[in-house]
């Protein structure tokens, strides 16, 4: 890290300085011109309203965490903190790249064909993003910590400012390094798929935590503990918890100690650092990964063969079978679109094991006979079912954004916006009627048989929620696109006006149909939630005819809008 | 339809972007069977008036006839009758060639059959039928460029609109895409292009029109170009304004010329950027 060094830093600071105001005022601008539309304005609204969330999180982290902190140094149990510091960590690390939606996309190739020095180029990647919302809740979570500290031990305030200080530039670097490996990864379509499904992976097995715990953690207290006391001996060797044994031992008076273990603290800020300047140094050195086609020997070409013949539905034109069968295409190459439809399979399954965990506690049978079934059993197929009409309203609501540059031809071609959409709502409709079916035999599998009523009251729920979500889905559509690449897993922003009126519309559908089955359950006749979600049905889908023969004319008047929205880089 | 009826014709066409006029009362007239070049410097309103011709952009007035129908009244059978490769090419990247050609032949109303026929054919002309599985976002630039101008060929379209074909293609690839050109010329199509590459534009084009500042300041074969121009010099010295350089007598001027002589390149007057080496 010759490029580094303190003294050639602090020479080359003036320049560095004026290259971060440029790269601020950038920003600004950039933020500045953002508003000048009404979506961009919506946007920066929507963005305000989860600020206050993310504000919420980390103040009241900030007075928790601290509350925690002077507990625990007051009575003598400064080692604890390695369990804050352990969730700390584990939020750090593990936010910014499960919600990627809210990380910033750094694309190294803007600032390097200016002539910035290296120290330059690795200052800006590290400010570049620093007020990211996970290292903003983080930090304030460790100034509450500091404070707790100072509160219950004031003599510790210095030594704990730069413990924590320490901790703080450890996460932000191997936050930075996984983010430029990560980088590294997503830069081909085919490891940002695999990348993509990993993260699935991750997700689905951190949702099985709970469940496995209740079910198999009364079984094995012996084998849980003996595992547990490793665990507890070897996280001490690892940043968290020596940030929290040098803490302790400084408590203690062992100054040496203290000493000793910050400095294996400070080995690992200076691994990560190492790390992080190797990818940089990479990248710095020109280091560019193409997308573009490798050339290949002749020997290695596929084999030419003739184009097939598309597909043929019947009862549709020509332009609504090619659009259904380009949707089939685009979807079967998505490893994780086609993995999210999965997802709910997945829920039930973890249902069944949080059902199985608490058994006897919650879902023993009522001693008073109720005409109509009541509890999970019972109501599988419906969570199941509204779970996956959930997760399919990601593509309902933005059903142009995967086709980007590719939305002209809808303008340029012979046909009408009306047909287009509705090829995407029908390959929709066939992915909701296929997930149905596997959520039903799932939850029949897992559950035992759902209740006829319920069943029908589900089918007639579900018609009258993909209509209004067709007809909603349509219209946002047009009105809010955002170009996605389906082969990845977040890193791509959703529109924020297009999730604020989803979330509108997903609360009066399931508002009216939980009244319904109330009404059902009221009346003791589930035959009534049918007829009542029917009638929601038939109303849904009259208005969502009437939206399709005039979704030409919005598609008409919003053409220039959705265009370069969707041909954005 | 008759014959004297323009392949293209404007009225008054003008498009506003908020103050930004950015195409301003043009009125242009392509004939059918012309390889029409439409010129201007960066920002003059090429891509605008393109775009408003195809279908992309409307006008915020005038008329707009192709093939004797009115593009605002009548879209869907005007655009039967025209390819385009846009600005963005308007490629799907998660489709093969074929199953790309396939799909835009459908949209275009061709029966199942035939559109994979003609995408079997046109892969091949286009040399892109050795890697049927590769999807179109890991085709490289040029062969995106061959598969654009296939996809917009697909239907036999009368007339061709092509935004920047040649930008960013090789020569290899530039050769192929000009020969499927001359060769839809040859057949009476007629195709309207917009380029920077005038050396391109003087080689492939009968006619060409120059637009500036939004408005439509010449039109017209490379002849009558060339002459207006000598008329104009010839009238400019003979009032004493040296504004225009006299061509020499017998001279025949590049099109290159004629379009600075036209527009009126800029030049670094004395010590304007003398900081620059």
């Amino acid at each position: 890290m010759a490029g580094l060094s303190a003294s050639s830093t602090l020479a080359a600071w003036p320049e560095i300085r004026d290259q971060f105001a440029a790269i601020a005022q950038l920003r600004w601008r950039i933020f500045i011109n953002s508003t000048r539309t009404l979506r961009g304005r919506l946007e920066v609204v929507s963005w305000i309203l989860m600020g206050f969330g993310f504000a919420a999180l980390g103040l009241g982290g900030m007075f928790g965490l601290g509350a925690a902190a002077w507990f625990f140094v007051s009575h003598g149990q400064t080692e604890w903190l390695a369990a804050i510091f352990w969730g700390i960590f584990l939020y750090w690390q593990l936010f910014p790249v499960l919600a990627t939606a809210f990380a910033e996309s750094f694309d190294s190739a803007n600032f390097l064909r200016f002539p910035l020095r290296y120290r330059s180029y690795f200052f800006i990647r590290m400010a570049y993003g620093a007020l990211d919302p996970a290292t903003l809740v983080a930090s304030l979570w460790l100034l509450g910590i500091l404070a707790g500290i100072t509160v219950a031990s004031p003599i510790l305030l210095p030594w704990a400012a730069l413990v924590l200080a320490a901790f703080a530039a450890f996460n932000m670097l191997l936050n930075r390094a996984v983010f430029a490996w990560i980088e590294r990864w997503l830069a081909r379509r085919k490891s940002r798929e695999i990348l993509g499904i990993v993260f699935f992976l991750l997700i689905i097995s951190v949702q099985f935590i709970g469940p496995l715990i209740a079910r198999y953690g009364h079984r094995a207290h012996h084998s849980f503990s003996t595992y547990s006391a490793l665990v507890f001996s070897g996280e001490r060797w690892f940043p968290p918890g020596l940030a929290a044994a040098a803490l302790a031992h400084a408590t203690h008076a062992r100054h040496a100690a203290a000493v000793g273990v910050f400095g294996l603290l400070c080995l690992y800020i200076a691994a990560c650092l190492w790390i992080l300047d190797l990818r940089l140094r990479a990248q710095f050195q020109g280091e560019m990964i193409s997308e573009t086609i490798a050339p290949v020997s002749e020997g290695k070409r596929d084999k030419k063969t003739s184009a097939r013949t598309g597909w043929d539905l019947p009862g549709v034109s020509g332009p609504v079978a090619a659009v259904f069968e380009k949707e089939i295409r685009y979807l079967s190459r998505s490893s994780p679109m086609i993995f999210t439809l999965l997802m709910p399979i997945v829920i039930l399954l973890i249902l069944r094991l949080d059902r199985a965990a608490t058994a006897g506690a919650r879902l023993h049978p009522s001693p008073h006979y109720h005409p109509i079934p009541f509890g999970v059993s019972a109501y599988a197929f419906p969570i199941g079912a509204a779970y996956a009409l959930l997760i399919l309203t990601n593509l309902i609501y933005n059903s142009l954004g995967a086709d980007a540059g590719g939305v002209q031809l809808y303008y340029v071609a012979p046909v009408r916006f009306r047909d287009v959409l509705l090829g995407k709502n029908l390959i929709y409709a066939a992915v909701m009627v296929l997930q149905t079916v596997l959520i039903f035999v799932a939850a029949t599998f897992m559950f035992g048989p759902t209740p006829l009523g319920i069943v029908l009251a589900t089918l007639a729920a579900l018609l009258f929620a993909a209509a209004v979500n067709f007809a909603v889905g349509d219209c946002l559509s047009l009105l809010s696109p955002k170009k996605i690449d389906l082969a990845v897993f977040g890193r791509q922003r959703s529109s924020g006006t297009t999730a604020f009126a989803g979330l509108g519309v997903q609360i009066v559908v399931f508002g009216l149909v939980a009244g319904s089955f109330a009404i059902a359950h009221f009346y003791a006749g589930l035959w009534l939630a049918v007829v009542l979600n029917l009638a929601f049905a038939a109303a849904a889908l009259a208005g969502y005819a009437v939206l399709l023969g005039r979704i030409d004319n919005l598609a008409r008047s919003r053409r220039e809008a959705i265009i370069s929205e969707l041909l954005r880089a | 339809m008759t014959t004297d009826t323009p392949a293209i014709s404007t009225d008054n066409l003008t498009r506003r972007f908020g103050q930004l006029l950015a195409v301003d009362n043009v009125n242009l007239r392509v004939t059918a069977g012309q390889f029409f070049g439409f010129l201007g410097p960066n920002g003059a309103g090429k891509s605008t008036t393109i775009k408003m011709l195809t279908g992309l952009l409307a006008p915020t007035s005038g008329r707009i006839e192709i093939l004797g129908r009115d593009l605002l009244a009548d879209p869907v059978e005007v655009k039967r009758q025209i390819g385009v490769v846009p600005e963005g090419m308007a490629l799907f990247g998660r489709l093969t060639g074929a199953e790309y050609l396939n799909f835009v032949g459908r949209m275009y109303g061709l029966g199942r059959t035939v559109a994979s026929q003609r995408a079997t054919e046109l892969l091949e002309f286009m040399q892109l039928d050795s890697r049927p599985k590769t999807l179109v976002a890991d085709y490289s630039h040029g062969m995106q460029k061959k598969l654009a101008l296939a996809a917009a060929v697909i239907h036999g379209p009368r007339i061709l609109f092509l935004d920047e074909p040649f930008e960013g293609v090789d020569a290899i690839a530039s050769g192929t895409l000009k020969a499927m050109l001359q060769r839809m010329i040859a057949r009476g199509a007629t195709i309207f292009l917009t380029s920077h590459v005038l050396e391109i534009v003087e080689r492939l084009c009968s006619h060409v029109a120059i637009i500036h500042r939004g408005q439509l300041v010449a039109q017209g074969s490379l002849e009558e170009l060339r002459a207006g121009v000598q008329a104009q010099s010839a009238i400019a010295s003979s009032n004493g304004e040296p504004s225009i350089a006299p061509a020499a007598p017998g001279e025949k001027l590049t099109l290159e010329e004629l379009f600075l002589r036209i527009v009126g390149g800029s030049r670094i007057s004395e010590g304007e950027l003398s900081w620059l080496g």
